[in-house]
């Protein structure tokens, strides 16, 4: 087995249970930093070179950082567990941990073998002879841009419309509108000026 | 070489660990950074099955599974500030009523 | 044999880092000093008595002679002008003194995180100077050397990445510090970097449709006849700007604003963690100078200046040359500095947003066109 596969995949789980079980969520999102950037290195040593750097440019890079913006604004307590959440808590874990167990043995044995032909007979069900030569592709940036914008090109045009109705959205949502007494308001979910918090 | 079903594997616990910390935290910060962590273990299946079939679908299926991530990111950090104007808190089981 | 390479390379480039550092902080201090018309700091062993070895045996005062002559002599005369220059106060002294302070962590933060900022906005600087080439490919006693740590096909983007994991360090480190001002120097320094990253990605796309490659050696293999500045001279203003506002230096120095923020982001730290601050801020000055060099002015290559490819003279001529270029870049960076004063905050955000960022694309389509119909 791979040391370098064996090293990430350490890296990501234990950064994967620290989201989850860290008590500060600010502590919780630098350790989701730490997983997408070993989830980045597995995209590299899978040959997908433009995936593993844009994963750390989007994800690790924005998106990360738009959560760490947020948290950083809202300054929150960080409070211990209560007795009956603790049960609900361990309950839950065993549960995924059992179902861990029942799956990773049906994984191991339908797709145990590192055998392209073999994928290629499951997944496609045409014959296994001449499956086995299909010209490995690598993920770089020119077989990947050659691909996105001849077959996929429409997808990659319907996914900027939705990025752009995102950033719409996300202005739209976090728009503050003052109103005619002066004092402001969001123009979001709340209109009730009984209960709208003012800043 | 490490065989197809160990980064199955791998993305299968680190799916389990965001469902599980999704359902078990109160925080919504948090619920959304595990539905972030789901998100990257569909995204390494993706690219793992991509790798081993020889061709570079899954690694376009990833690309925009990352667009609509963002997109999302930015929509539901919107909301959750909202939610955080409206009820002064950012836990899940501060705004499961109707009313305010 | 070639891990050793490998090894030898990394910690070749990790030098050219680290000296670049050294030398932009030197260079900050006494620069600013004459800029400012005044001396500046050369005091510290700039008054050294030679020791002199002074024996009574009739031996040896022959070898006490020469010693004293060919080696003790000079190097405190060297060390003498190095500190009438500064050059120990700046570089010895200061690390001294950084090492030395008491190491604190302020009242109600983690200490981990604390501890953590610093590292999070140095390393990816580092990090980022894996992928440029400082000299050009050589061969040696057969064995053949690439100066450049990591080869990888899509070195640019790397450099992004490497913008993008920058920001951590400052926003923790702003958030640590437990009060209004750090908080708000670091969310105004997050703010800043992240918006002139989207034109940094923009110009990187540029440059990289004019050579048609994201590799970097690859980039300054190609410009042996034209530099870069003459085919996007756009490009070069706007990546100029951008590295000034990435690096949160010259006029974009609000998030550090010593004269409204008592120092921002930095204001909770102290001794080795506050040197490491200051380290990551001028190693990126150099980053941003090699970067500069490396996509438009040719890197190591001169107009006039034909060398032989794979000789080893010829790749430490290449990177004398692609030094000077960079302390060029690192001087007028550090000049412009000290010149000009500071954007207002929104000032700042309109020029990333509303200036650079359709300039940018504007730059980008031209030269899309250029290429697509052939003239490139």
């Amino acid at each position: 087995m791979n040391l370098l596969f064996i090293i990430f995949a350490a890296i990501v789980v234990v950064s994967a249970l620290g989201v989850v079980l860290l008590r500060n969520p600010v502590h919780s999102a630098l350790a989701l930093v730490s997983n997408l950037v070993g989830v980045a290195a597995i995209y590299a040593m899978l040959n997908a070179h433009f995936l593993a750097v844009v994963q750390i440019i989007v994800y690790a890079g924005a998106i990360v950082v738009l959560v760490l913006f947020v948290l950083m604004l809202l300054n929150m307590k960080v409070e211990a567990l209560k007795r009956h959440e603790k049960i609900f808590y361990t309950t839950v874990m065993l549960v995924a941990v059992a179902f861990c167990a029942a799956i990773l043995p049906i994984l191991h044995q339908f797709f145990g073998e590192f055998n392209p032909a073999a994928s290629l007979t499951i997944a496609s069900g045409a014959a296994a002879s001449g499956a086995a030569a299909l010209p490995r592709v690598e993920g770089t940036v020119e077989a990947i841009g050659k691909v996105l914008f001849t077959r996929y090109l429409f997808l990659f045009e319907a996914a900027s419309i939705l990025i752009m109705a995102a950033l719409v959205g996300a202005v739209m949502l976090s728009h503050r509108v003052s109103n005619a007494n002066g004092s402001s308001v969001n123009s979001g979910p709340s209109t009730d000026p009984s209960t709208t918090v003012r800043s | 070489m490490t065989p197809l079903s160990f980064y199955l594997a791998l993305s299968a616990i680190m799916f389990v660990i965001g469902c599980v910390g999704a359902i078990v935290r109160r925080n919504a910060i948090v619920v959304f950074m595990c539905i972030e962590l789901m998100l990257n273990a569909v995204n390494l299946s993706f690219v793992a099955f991509s790798h081993s079939v020889g061709n570079l679908d899954g690694q376009i299926a990833v690309f925009f599974v990352m667009v609509v991530a963002a997109a999302e990111a930015a929509v539901g950090l919107a909301i959750i500030l909202g939610l955080f104007r409206t009820t002064k808190s950012v836990e899940t089981s501060a705004a499961n009523e109707m009313r305010l | 044999m070639d891990l050793l390479i490998s090894f030898l390379v990394c910690f070749a480039v990790f030098h050219v880092a680290m000296v670049l550092s050294a030398v932009c902080t030197w260079i900050e201090r006494k620069g600013s000093a004459l800029m400012q018309d005044r001396i500046g700091a050369n005091r510290a062993g700039a008054y050294f008595d030679t020791p002199f070895i002074r024996t009574d045996n009739l031996a040896l005062k022959p070898v006490a002679f020469l010693t004293n002559v060919l080696v003790i002599g000079p190097a405190f005369s060297v060390i003498r002008t190095l500190g009438m220059l500064g050059v120990i106060n700046t570089l010895l002294c200061d690390a001294v003194k950084g090492l030395t302070k008491e190491d604190f962590v302020p009242e109600g933060t983690s200490r981990f995180l604390h501890n953590l900022g610093p590292v999070l906005a140095t390393v990816p600087i580092f990090l980022a100077f894996a992928v440029i080439p400082v000299a050009p490919n050589f061969t040696l006693f057969g064995y053949h050397v690439r100066p450049q740590v990591a080869h990888l096909d899509v070195g640019a983007l790397f450099i992004l990445a490497m913008g993008s994991m920058a920001v951590y360090g400052v926003a923790i480190a702003g958030w640590t510090g437990n009060n209004k001002f750090s908080l708000l120097g670091g969310l105004r320094a997050a703010a800043q970097m992240i918006s002139y990253e989207l034109a940094m990605g923009i110009v990187f796309v540029t440059i990289v449709v004019v050579y048609g490659t994201l590799d970097l050696y690859q980039i300054v293999e190609r410009q042996q006849s034209l530099w870069g500045i003459v085919t996007q001279p756009l490009s070069f203003i706007i990546l100029f700007i951008v590295g000034m506002a990435e690096t949160k230096r010259g006029p974009f120095d609000l998030p550090e604003a010593e004269s409204e923020l008592v120092a921002g982001y930095f204001t909770e730290y102290s001794g080795m963690k506050f040197l490491l601050f200051w380290m990551g801020e001028f190693a990126e000055i150099g980053l941003f100078s090699l970067l500069l060099t490396v996509f438009f002015f040719g890197g190591w290559h001169l107009p006039f200046l034909d060398l032989p490819a794979g000789v080893w003279w010829a790749a430490l001529i290449g990177h004398v040359i692609l030094m000077t270029k960079v302390m060029f870049f690192c001087v007028l960076q550090i000049v412009i500095r000290w010149t000009l004063p500071r954007f207002r905050y929104d000032h700042l955000m309109t020029l990333g947003w509303k200036i650079l960022l359709p300039l940018s694309l504007v730059n980008l389509m031209f030269y899309a066109a250029l290429k697509l119909s052939g003239v490139l």
